[in-house]
């Protein structure tokens, strides 16, 4: 009985929803803190310590702004994406490992459930194209199309990425294999190219700059995004920082060893787990919001013939290079 | 056995749905209720008079891209389906795609 209450509690409070909840905001805090210091702006400054709790005014005030439904959308679609995007970016996070409780894995984890959240990250690009797609303006339509090209450029590279993690470490379990590349000092130094590659084609998946071109607010106002308002837009909003931390924390775990790490002396383990996967994470968001902070933004076939003959071509050179090692029996 | 059912992949998609339509719901009993007026209706247009309407896609354009999708959407599928066998098989495989990439890519189909 005592380990289905814990379930209970990992699976609403830690690290169920009110914690990634909290995550969400929280890296939405680091990367605007961080992007406005690398550009000498302050960032958010008044709410709470340091700003911190700025994103979650924003999210509280936007989520109780009027909330305009135009006559001419589709409302099945405008009111379907917003709930079913968080729906799915919540979802994903209860695979990847954040501090493993009740089973010493991810909450939902199972063999297989690699291919479950790449299936999800493919979703949720669907579901951006639908939004514009309802929309029936302009705007929407050519953010809309721009989401599905992109979509199709940076899908390819990212999957076989996280799939050549899995291949290295023998399992297809996100939790098993963060624990695998936590423990072997040789796959996790192979897997340094991946991690590159799934940091760029992460940063097109959550369309930032340089691969903000959907939602070029210079060119199409706000993209696909520009028919919503009130708590659709509240909706969409926290679904993107809900996917950023599922970026940062997948790409922890497949190529960092995600919460797994070096036993920290005098702590319990759980409290080791929770300091590494926050180190891990930080840093990656950091490292997402310098790419945003570096570059101009593309444009749309640029990005595909990038991801296309580049990104493609270093990926499944990856793979191969991860098979050969295997092959040689140089990765135990 | 509840730990069991609630791990399991439907039981937390519906939880997540949940979550998700609660937010939806308070989001629409604290939202603010103004007054419906056309011009609130009609499609954001920075002030110009754009109809409403439904865009095509450039079908040519998008199958192109559509069918290298599904030869590596393959390729991903039988890659990651390997991984009891690692070694000669994945890496001819591999090769193949990378080549199907490298020749077909500069292959102007439509024009």
């Amino acid at each position: 009985m005592m380990r289905e209450a814990l379930g209970v509690v990992e699976l609403l409070v830690f690290p169920g929803f009110l914690f990634l909840s909290w995550l969400a905001l929280y890296f939405e805090w680091v990367d605007r803190k961080f992007y406005a210091k690398l550009q000498y702006r302050y960032g958010p400054l008044y709410t709470g310590p340091k700003g911190f709790l700025q994103p979650f005014a924003d999210f509280v005030k936007l989520l109780a702004k009027e909330d305009i439904v135009p006559a001419a959308v589709d409302r099945f679609l405008f009111t379907l994406t917003p709930i079913l995007m968080l729906a799915l970016a919540f979802y994903a996070l209860f695979y990847v490992p954040i501090v493993p409780m009740v089973r010493n894995v991810a909450f939902g984890a199972f063999e297989g459930d690699l291919i479950l959240v790449i299936f999800v990250l493919t979703m949720v690009g669907f579901l951006k194209f639908l939004a514009g797609w309802g929309s029936t303006n302009r705007f929407s339509a050519v953010g809309a199309v721009r989401t599905a090209f992109q979509l199709l450029g940076y899908e390819i590279p990212l999957a076989v990425v996280l799939l050549t993690a899995g291949m290295g470490a023998g399992t297809l379990n996100i939790s098993l294999i963060a624990q695998k590349v936590a423990s072997n000092g040789i796959l996790a130094s192979a897997l340094l190219p991946a991690l590159a590659i799934s940091i760029v084609c992460f940063q097109a998946e959550l369309e930032r700059i340089p691969f903000d071109i959907p939602e070029a607010e210079q060119e199409i106002v706000a993209g696909w995004l520009t028919e919503f308002s009130g708590r659709r837009l509240a909706l969409f909003r926290f679904a993107t920082d809900l996917e950023l931390t599922l970026a940062a924390a997948l790409t922890a775990a497949l190529f960092l060893g995600g919460p797994y790490g070096p036993a920290i002396p005098l702590i319990p383990v759980q409290v080791s787990y929770f300091l590494w996967f926050m180190f891990k994470t930080t840093v990656i968001v950091m490292v997402l919001a310098n790419i945003r902070a570096l570059f101009a933004r593309l444009r749309i076939d640029q990005m595909v013939h990038f991801s296309w003959r580049h990104l493609l071509i270093a990926a499944v050179a990856e793979a191969i290079f991860i098979q050969v090692l295997l092959a040689a029996g140089v990765i135990a | 056995m509840v730990l069991e059912l609630l791990t399991s992949p439907p039981v937390i998609f519906f939880i997540a749905v949940i979550v998700s339509i609660l937010i939806f719901l308070w989001g629409g009993m604290i939202a603010a209720k103004g007054e419906k007026t056309s011009g609130k209706l009609a499609p954001y247009a920075c002030g110009e008079d754009f109809p409403p309407e439904r865009f095509r896609v450039d079908v040519r354009r998008l199958f192109i891209y559509g069918l290298y999708f599904l030869i590596f959407d393959a390729f991903a599928l039988i890659f990651a389906l390997s991984f009891a066998k690692p070694g000669v098989f994945p890496i001819i495989f591999a090769v193949l795609a990378l080549i199907a990439v490298i020749v077909m890519l500069p292959v102007k189909w439509y024009e």
